[in-house]
């Protein structure tokens, strides 16, 4: 125990590079959430713009939004922001609720 | 005698007024949208001696007048002189009802009546919402963008806090850490060797520190794996089931630091299911997970061993110390010769080879506060990280004594035999398959083959070396019916 107070642990010649984790081996470790809700936005844009439903625009909005920091996927959040405008631009009535 | 002609005319349209008028109350009565119009305009048609078209007529005004109050002084000065001319014209509606009533009643008979359902048949058309200037019709677009708001500063509030507690938890282990490691901090890409001295974040809630340099040990990898607390839908989540944040580390050793076992103490829960996870622990700590109090540490820590010289070569004073002291942080500890990582299922038809092993120890350990820490929080998991120390040391002079070895050494091999075993089957089904498929390919080489002398050809060819096959195979059955007898 004393040995170890006296003596530096540290070896500077047993340098070893950090090498990140291959996550092929493993894809079990990533979280599989973002790309769902990177999909769904898709889904329900392309559904806000082709059925004219605001409800489905506003949904995908959400969706990009939850997927968006996590894989930095411009191109869904773009698409959702499009539909919502575009649902608005040709029918500006305000959203009813389903209930 | 010329003005009269003229004049007559004149009179009789003046006669014939109220009747179009009349008309035009009856126009007005059959249900149009009466509030579009201005009242000022129509309120000379008033007919104030016809009392049920009087009632539906002054209906519609003052429904006008609330939607039209910036004309209110107008149609005050208007209905003063509507007034005037209603006067003028009430003696000619009163001459038109003379006129009438000399006419055959049963002719106007149900009259009347039909002027009552005018009333209930009236619609009123509500003004489209898009159309009204009030916020309060997009109530839900106003909800949606609120939720949106909510989530992005939710975003930034986890993620700051995430990086708090990060950054707290460096500070407090950076001495530590420094002092027992040459090289602190690296993310693999610098050319250079040398300390960051800083974590690498990986995303907003996982952070990662490579630490290297030391006696005893390849490397150590610390990840701060904390709560999603960016996201919105995690929050609420965790309000229903708590998690904590965890540390997680990973110390690789060298071979000759670490001799051949396979050992593991934590919280039951986590016993048993990284007994059912990991592959070195399913194989190897075949038997349930022991309790700890055996060895005087707190019940609700079990203990997996290969073997019992294992638990009393690793359970000295201090170990026991430590796990008593801060058995509540602790989730689990792992030690391993044979480690691969969780068991992979592998998909039949695939060649399956040993995973690959490593001599690793494995500490998870629960940040206090289940969820709600505070940075200060983090300066109780400092001894946690001195007893990571300590177990490397240590590991380094535990030896098994012979029998502990040779036994050791006949579980390695009796693994390596049913893996074997398992897979031999596999093995020659994927070797029969490849095989297969080589001579279908050559087959169709041959097929396609369009030159009829190449094609015989080839056949000859493949016919010669299936031929030879065949004269190998009966000479080595030859070779070993000799070898037995």
């Amino acid at each position: 125990m004393t040995v170890n107070n006296m003596a530096d642990p540290r070896r500077p010649n047993k340098i070893f590079r950090y090498k990140p984790p291959n996550t092929e081996t493993n894809p079990t470790l990533e979280d599989p959430t973002p790309d769902y809700m990177n999909l769904l936005g898709m889904i329900f844009s392309m559904c806000g713009l082709m059925l004219k439903l605001k409800w489905c625009a506003w949904i995908a909005v959400y969706c990009s939004f939850i997927s968006f920091k996590s894989l930095k996927c411009n191109a869904s959040g773009l698409l959702s922001i499009s539909a919502v405008v575009m649902s608005y631009l040709q029918n500006p009535q305000p959203m009813s609720p389903p209930w | 005698m010329r003005h009269l002609v003229f004049l007559l005319p004149a009179l009789l349209l003046l006669l014939a007024l109220p009747d179009t008028r009349g008309r035009y109350n009856d126009d007005f009565d059959d249900g149009e949208d009466i509030a579009e119009f201005d009242d000022n305009d129509f309120a000379e048609f008033e007919d104030v001696s016809e009392d049920p078209a009087v009632d539906v007529e002054k209906e519609p005004p003052p429904r006008a007048a609330p939607s039209s109050t910036p004309i209110e002084d107008d149609e005050d000065e208007a209905t003063v002189e509507n007034e005037d001319s209603q006067d003028e014209f009430e003696d000619a509606d009163a001459q038109d009802q003379d006129m009438y009533s000399k006419y055959d009643n049963e002719e106007f008979e149900g009259y009347e009546k039909t002027n009552s359902p005018f009333k209930d048949t009236l619609i009123y058309r509500e003004v489209p919402a898009h159309l009204q200037n009030s916020w309060e019709s997009y109530y839900m677009e106003i909800l949606m963008v609120t939720g949106l708001l909510a989530y992005i500063m939710n975003y930034i509030i986890g993620k700051n806090k995430n990086s708090r507690l990060a950054q707290a938890w460096f500070n407090s282990h950076r001495e530590l850490l420094e002092s027992n490691f040459a090289l602190v901090g690296d993310d693999g890409t610098s050319k250079e060797g040398t300390s960051t001295g800083k974590l690498n974040q990986e995303n907003e809630h996982i952070y990662n520190l490579w630490c290297s340099g030391r006696v005893c040990c390849e490397g150590m990898l610390i990840q701060l794996k904390f709560l999603k607390r960016q996201d919105l839908l995690n929050v609420l989540a965790r309000m229903m089931r708590p998690v904590c944040d965890q540390v997680q580390v990973k110390v690789t050793l060298n071979d000759e630091d670490m001799d051949t076992f396979v050992f593991a103490v934590g919280s039951r829960k986590a016993m048993a299911r990284l007994q059912k996870e990991l592959q070195d622990l399913s194989e190897f700590c075949g038997d349930k997970p022991k309790s700890g109090a055996k060895y005087g540490i707190p019940e609700s820590l079990a203990i997996l061993s290969e073997m019992g010289e294992v638990t009393d070569g690793v359970m000295d004073n201090k170990m026991v110390h430590y796990l008593t002291t801060h058995a509540d942080k602790i989730e689990s500890i792992h030690f391993s010769d044979q480690f691969s990582g969780p068991k992979v299922m592998q998909e039949e038809g695939q060649p399956l080879k040993l995973p690959e092993t490593k001599k690793t120890l494995l500490f998870t350990f629960n940040v206090p506060g289940m969820g709600n820490t505070s940075p200060k929080d983090m300066d109780s998991l400092l001894p946690l990280m001195n007893m990571v120390i300590y177990s490397i040391d240590k590991l380094k002079k535990l030896r098994l004594n012979r029998e502990g070895k040779q036994k050791a050494d006949r579980n390695r091999a009796r693994v390596e035999e049913n893996f074997l075993k398992h897979t031999h089957a596999q093995r020659q089904e994927a070797a029969q398959t490849r095989r297969e498929e080589k001579k279908r390919a050559e087959k169709e080489r041959i097929m396609n083959e369009e030159d009829p002398d190449r094609q015989r050809r080839l056949e000859e060819a493949a016919q010669r070396r299936e031929q030879k096959k065949m004269e190998k195979k009966q000479m080595k059955m030859k070779q070993i019916k000799v070898k037995a007898m």
